[in-house]
Parts: C-alpha cells; structure tokens; sequence
C-alpha cells in the first residue's frame, strides 16, 4: 500500500478539479480519467479513495455542463431519459460481470475498439 | 424520436452502463462517439446530452461510497470548486467550436485514452465500485 497523507492540499486538488472540469465541459466526458491519476499522483491518494472523491466531484462538474449546453439548446432529454434508463441497468450488470471476465483481455479489447471509433470518427 | 431510436438509445445506455461497470471507464466515452455515429446526433447535442447522463449515475454511486466512508467530503469539495469553473469554461469552448472540429477533437481524445489504456497495468486486486462517469 502507497502510504496516503492524512489530508491532500485543497489547492492542488482545486487545480485538479479545475483541468478535469475543462475536459469535461470540452467534450462531454465525467473527468475522471485524468482526475484519478492526478490525484494518485500528485496528491498520493490511495486509488480508491482517489476514484470515489471524483465521482462525487462529477455531480455538479457534469451539472454545471449540462446546463450551459442545455441553455445552448444542446441538450437532447427525451434521449438523455432513455439512455438513463439503459445506463444504470447496464452498470448493475457489468458490476456483476466484472468479478468473471478478465480484466486484461477485455480492457485491451476494448482499447482497440475505441481506437477504430476515433479513426471512424476522423474519416466521417 | 421513433421506436428504432429509442431501441438504439437504449442499447447504447446499456452498453455505456456495463462497461463503466466492466471496466471504470467513463460513460461518456461511449455515449457521446455512439450518439453521433449510430444515431445520427449533432456532436454538441451527443455532448450535452452525455452531461446530463453522467449526473445520475455518478451521484448514485458517491452516495454509496460516501456511506462507506470511502472519501472525504472536503476533498470533494476542494475538488468541485475548481471543476465548476473549469466545466464552466470548457463548455463555452466547445460550444463556440465549429461541429466538425470538435469531433475531430473528440477522436483524437479517444485516440489517446486508447493508447494509454494499452500501455497501462491493470492494478490486482483493485476494486472499487464504479459508474457512469
């Protein structure tokens, strides 16, 4: 275990939070994934501790987002009710799933398939 | 929306839903390439639409840790006063940018989460719950 100071700067963590929330209202995203690693790294938070402090900072980033888009017209809520519904069935199940599949093979699987997305992305 | 649509929404929900569970990956990564390339979405409007997706999800699962005692408030808090003005300003950026560049910048963020997901070591052995992020 990485050995974990009693209480992480609120400076660094709001510097943080701030290039996380730009990524976020940038392209649509939570954050956490440079969230996670910054706060691991630069503020030595153990990985778990590091993962649910920014889940919990997501709530208002994402809110903050969805209603600058929302005044922007961007917003799409019959879409975003129904996707609702299918993401939060779909996490109980890959939850459960999670304790038989190879983290591994899976990750790089999956990997490779966002990187073919982009490309499609690029090319459309 | 028509009932293919919906179906389509759905599916990808579900999709983004089991692999944040899967994997930890945020949800967003999934919902907003598959609004645009399956369902026909306006990159803005797949973003915004993401935004408010997240919220949810993300608030469910920090009730959970919360009672779990598996992060200090404070330090979310610490964390969020930055994110706010940040989230404040990425999204005038993006919404100020042309469609067609922002998704282009979007690939090129799949592009790079890709990379680095192919270089990093899953770490043994630690689980945590995860959400739609």
């Amino acid at each position: 275990m990485v050995s974990t100071p009693a209480r992480p700067n609120p400076l660094i963590l709001a510097a943080v939070g701030f290039a996380a929330g730009a990524l976020s209202g940038l392209f649509g995203v939570g954050g956490g994934i440079i969230m996670v690693p910054a706060m691991v790294l630069i503020a030595g938070m153990a990985p778990q501790r590091a993962s649910a402090t920014s889940l919990a900072s997501i709530v208002p980033i994402a809110a903050v987002g969805a209603v600058i888009f929302g005044q922007a017209d961007s917003v799409n809520l019959p879409a975003a009710a129904v996707l609702m519904v299918g993401s939060l069935i779909g996490v109980q199940v890959g939850t459960r799933l999670m304790a038989r599949i190879g983290d591994d093979r899976l990750r790089i699987g999956f990997a490779i398939f966002m990187a073919v997305i982009a490309l499609t992305m690029l090319a459309s | 929306m028509t009932a293919p649509e919906i179906l389509a929404l759905l599916g990808i929900g579900l999709t983004a839903g089991a692999l944040a569970g899967l994997l930890g990956i945020g949800g967003g990564l999934v919902i907003v390439p598959a609004m645009v390339l399956i369902t026909g979405f306006d990159q803005h409007v797949a973003q915004g639409t993401s935004l408010l997706v997240i919220i949810p999800a993300a608030a469910l699962g920090s009730f959970t840790h919360h009672r779990h005692g598996r992060f200090a408030l404070r330090d979310a808090v610490a964390l969020a006063l930055g994110g706010v003005l940040g989230a404040l300003l990425g999204s005038l950026v993006a919404l100020s940018l042309d469609e067609e560049l922002l998704r282009r910048l979007f690939a090129g963020l799949l592009l790079i989460i890709a990379a680095r997901m192919l270089m990093t070591q899953s770490p043994n052995g630690e689980r945590t719950e995860r959400a739609v992020t």
